[in-house]
């Protein structure tokens, strides 16, 4: 825990930034096919069909994500199929993940469902990907 | 712990269901613990979903493809490619290029396309390049408009105004007849 709150604090170093983060919210009938980039935080309740490129992403409850998503916090509560770096995830009781989670700390609540592999990355894996997030296999 | 119980026997008495309550608690606390590693985890998840229903696409968001809701959406960022919702908004800061399609369409911001909606506003700060379809538009002065204003009844899904034209088409067709033959 101590590490993981040095890093979160190291990896976003104004903390002015983290109460600006402006958020979006796709709402529970919006489905979105394409890519979507923000340099603040994603909630997805509806579907997208794409590639994910946040700050934090939040896949809610009812939320239904197939494609990659690449963020620095991941917060999975939904259905997942696809691939997901980041360096902080935290999949809820509710997930449902089928793919890979690149990740560098994670936490998984009871009743999740994985199916795939959960690969741990180093910390400069991540460094390089937010440099080229579209490149990546 | 006989010896302990025995002394103390008004508090075991009583404190049964609280020394049941003590096993319980290390079992809360351990989910607890991994709510504090993951604080956020369930509350706005849970929370969120309940609080609005309409998507916000936020300054910050860039989205290349295509949006399509039953409900409303709120731009105020990016989109490149076609919007379909209830109703539009389109954002000060916001920046569309493709087609809105809506009930209703509001536009602060840029659109570089086309919008096609039963109501459509341009409010002082629109900037559209591109043609508007519409049944009812209202356009603020200092609006940009750089393409066709055109009305367009039925096309844009308008169940309203098609059924109402074929009523009071009959409606003619059987009035007529029956002032011909008063006059006749």
């Amino acid at each position: 825990m101590p590490i993981l709150s040095r890093r979160a604090v190291s990896t976003a170093p104004p903390n002015h930034e983290r109460v600006e983060l402006p958020v979006s919210h796709l709402g529970k009938a919006l489905t979105v096919r394409g890519i979507l980039a923000t340099d603040g935080e994603l909630q997805v309740h509806g579907s997208v069909l794409g590639r994910i490129n946040a700050d934090r992403f939040v896949l809610a409850v009812d939320g239904y994500v197939e494609g990659d998503v690449l963020a620095r916090e991941a917060e999975i509560g939904g259905r997942f199929t696809g691939r997901i770096f980041a360096l902080t995830v935290a999949l809820g009781s509710s997930a449902e993940i089928t793919g890979r989670v690149f990740h560098h700390n994670v936490t998984v609540a009871k009743g999740a469902k994985i199916d795939g592999r959960m690969p741990w990355r180093p910390l400069n894996f991540f460094e390089s990907l937010k440099q080229i997030p579209e490149a990546q296999s | 712990m006989t010896v302990f119980s025995r002394n103390v026997p008004e508090p075991t008495a009583s404190a049964k269901a609280p020394a049941r309550d003590k096993v319980d608690q290390p079992v809360p606390a351990a989910p607890d613990t991994y709510r504090a590693a993951a604080p956020t985890q369930g509350s706005p998840i849970m929370s969120s979903t309940q609080v609005s229903r309409v998507s916000v696409i936020s300054k910050a968001l860039k989205i290349t493809g295509q949006l399509e809701s039953t409900e409303d959406i709120q731009i105020e960022g990016e989109v490149e490619g076609d919007v379909r919702a209830v109703s539009v908004k389109v954002g000060g800061s916001a920046k569309v290029k493709g087609t809105v399609y809506g009930e209703q369409v509001e536009l602060a911001g840029t659109v570089n396309g086309k919008i096609e909606a039963k109501k459509v506003v341009l409010t002082s700060t629109a900037h559209m390049s591109g043609d508007v379809i519409h049944q009812e538009i209202m356009i603020e002065s200092g609006a940009f408009i750089d393409g066709h204003c055109r009305p367009e009844y039925g096309k844009t899904e308008g169940k309203a105004a098609p059924s109402v034209h074929k009523i009071v088409g009959t409606y003619r067709e059987q009035a007529a007849p029956v002032a011909q033959r008063s006059e006749a």
